[in-house]
């Protein structure tokens, strides 16, 4: 196995994961929980929108949905965070799935307008449905305790994030290498034939919608805790562009591209947190230049430059051809 | 017919006031090979989208099998055993050439969320033989090499070829082609009707095909059904259709009659 291939950089990554708090001061330990938590984020929107193609701009209004159901479960209801957290998620998995009803009718741009003007519904209902989300102003969650085991908030949080990307991980990747991701794949490249081959378009989009739809719920749940805050400017449009360049930056269709987009954005995100303006700037160049020079992202670079990093259901870059099959041993050139 | 296995029954079409299908009959039997031909707009792919699932007809029923399959999902109907191939490429530009043809099982598999995301036994096991299945039909057609390549990275004669085969590998009882002679070269189209001839022996299937290479829908189909304007106006073995006198006016047409008599 190739020395720098996926499963040893990865490999390295959790190992680095692994000891990171008692490395790093409290600063680069919130960084990078909110990096494994932007993991979670990427991996559900590129099951959705690099795998199965659809277009849709809703994650970052899952992401607040999962953040909202876990912290008004708590605050209204009184809830503890362990019944909180798994429902906030699943509020939002049911949304996901929700919206996959338009996307059966929709695609492309209508899908993308539509999914959109669900997100600033969101925004809206955040902000104005004041007697129960508080508004504008946001609201505290109650901070959460991991005991019996001897962990501070921060450390317990982490870890649990830690280990939801670990399993996630391991289940997104099972998943698109199974029917089930070239039934997503199918739908994408056309939904026609993959229709045709016994593929229900309804089933399949829905499926993505809602998988997508936990994941953000999951990482939402996560976020509230860590913040101990929720209010509805982390769900807004800039939210979702973040996440989309994430998944653009990483790599269209591929799980551990997902890890890397995240990866890289946060960590440039941060580390031009001291000059607020210039943050969206350089963001902007980044996306484009990726789109521009690398549209197969990281993982399409790594995939031509890098031995071992090939995945299945690879997705080369658009546009560029694999050269052209060359003649069999025969010598007999087929058509 | 009722020992038809492929039954269309006076089916009928109409996009915005413009009748496409009138009143259309077909009666395929069990391991033929039927073609459809007729000039261009005659309303043959419209048929097999009708047969497919793709259009619902507004008049008229179609049974597969004795079941009807008139307006039900498209991917109900290949999971009854249909299957079709399209006049353009249709391959999934995202995946190998292998996993296309694994796709093609998948109405026959049935791995859930669970078992595929927690890569459970039960789920490797019908993978694994979705693989198999898939290598074999690779060297059906002989086209082994290709395995791992990207679907995109084939010529277009080679993605036609290998979407009969992701059809076939799902188990069809009825494959419709949709002109699955364009883009092959000079070479394999000489071996075509062996080709379709062997699909039908070994696999056991029924084929219909839309064709415009008229020598090779006269060698290798059993009946002909010709469709002018959405109406059928003759039906029979090639020898009796290529001659009537129907059919050379409304089809090929006074050239080539022409050119016929001379020959």
């Amino acid at each position: 196995m190739a020395l720098f291939g996926r499963h040893n950089v990865l490999l390295a990554m959790l190992l680095f994961a692994a000891v990171a708090p008692s490395l790093l001061n409290a600063y680069y330990v919130f960084v990078a929980n909110t990096i494994l938590i932007y993991v979670l984020l990427a991996i559900g929107l590129n099951i959705l929108v690099g795998c199965a193609g659809q277009l849709a701009f809703a994650n970052a209004a899952m992401f607040g949905i999962g953040a909202y159901g876990t912290g008004l479960l708590q605050v209204q209801l009184g809830w503890p965070f362990w019944l909180a957290f798994p429902s906030g998620a699943i509020i939002a998995t049911t949304v996901g799935l929700a919206l996959s009803l338009p996307a059966l009718r929709l695609s492309g741009l209508y899908l993308a307008l539509s999914t959109l003007a669900f997100a600033q519904f969101t925004q809206w209902v955040f902000l104005h449905w004041e007697s129960v989300t508080f508004g504008a102003g946001g609201f505290k969650t109650p901070s959460i305790s991991f005991a019996p085991l001897p962990v501070s908030k921060t450390l317990g949080l982490y870890y649990l994030s830690l280990l939801l990307v670990i399993i996630l991980f391991f289940l997104a990747q099972n998943l698109m290498r199974s029917r089930i991701g070239r039934a997503f794949v199918a739908v994408r490249d056309g939904d026609i034939a993959a229709q045709s081959l016994g593929v229900d378009l309804l089933r399949y989009k829905a499926l993505a919608f809602g998988i997508s739809g936990f994941y953000a719920g999951i990482a939402g749940g996560l976020y509230s805790a860590m913040l101990n805050f929720v209010s509805p400017e982390g769900f807004d449009l800039f939210q979702m562009v973040i996440q989309k360049a994430m998944v653009v930056v990483g790599g269209l269709g591929s799980i551990a591209g997902s890890i890397l987009g995240a990866t890289a954005l946060v960590s440039v995100l941060e580390a031009l947190r001291a000059v607020k303006g210039f943050q969206e700037i350089v963001f902007g160049a980044i996306l484009v230049s990726f789109i521009i020079f690398m549209p197969g992202g990281i993982i399409g670079f790594l995939k031509a430059k890098v031995r071992g990093w090939e995945e299945p259901l690879h997705r080369g870059p658009p546009g560029k051809r694999v050269p052209i099959a060359t003649p069999s041993q025969s010598g007999e050139v087929r058509s | 017919m009722s020992d038809a296995l492929l039954s269309v029954r006076g089916v009928s079409v109409t996009f915005g006031g413009v009748k496409v299908l009138n009143g259309v009959d077909l009666d395929v039997k069990p391991g033929e090979i039927r073609g459809l031909i007729g000039p261009n707009g005659a309303g043959k792919t419209t048929l097999l989208n009708v047969i497919c699932g793709i259009h619902s007809p507004q008049q008229g029923d179609v049974l597969l099998d004795g079941v009807s399959i008139a307006g039900r999902k498209p991917s109900d109907i290949a999971r009854l055993g249909l299957g079709r191939t399209f006049q353009t490429s249709q391959l999934f530009r995202g995946m190998s050439v292998l996993e296309n043809l694994m796709t093609g099982r998948h109405h026959r598999t049935k791995a859930g969320l669970i078992a595929a995301s927690l890569n459970l036994r039960s789920y490797r096991e019908e993978e694994e033989q979705a693989e198999e299945a898939a290598r074999r039909s690779l060297e059906f057609f002989g086209m082994s090499e290709f395995a791992e390549r990207p679907g995109s990275a084939l010529s277009f004669g080679q993605q036609r070829v290998i979407e009969i085969a992701r059809t076939l590998i799902g188990d069809p009882k009825v494959v419709l082609l949709d002109e699955p002679a364009v883009g092959l070269s000079i070479n394999r189209l000489a071996e075509f009707d062996a080709l379709l001839r062997r699909i039908r022996d070994e696999k056991g299937v029924t084929l219909i095909l839309i064709e415009h290479v008229i020598r090779l829908v006269m060698d290798v189909c059993d009946q002909v059904t010709v469709l002018s304007s959405g109406s059928r106006i003759a039906e029979g073995p090639p020898d009796l259709v290529r001659n009537d006198p129907a059919v050379i006016e409304a089809y090929i047409g006074k050239d080539l009659r022409a050119r016929h008599s001379a020959s």
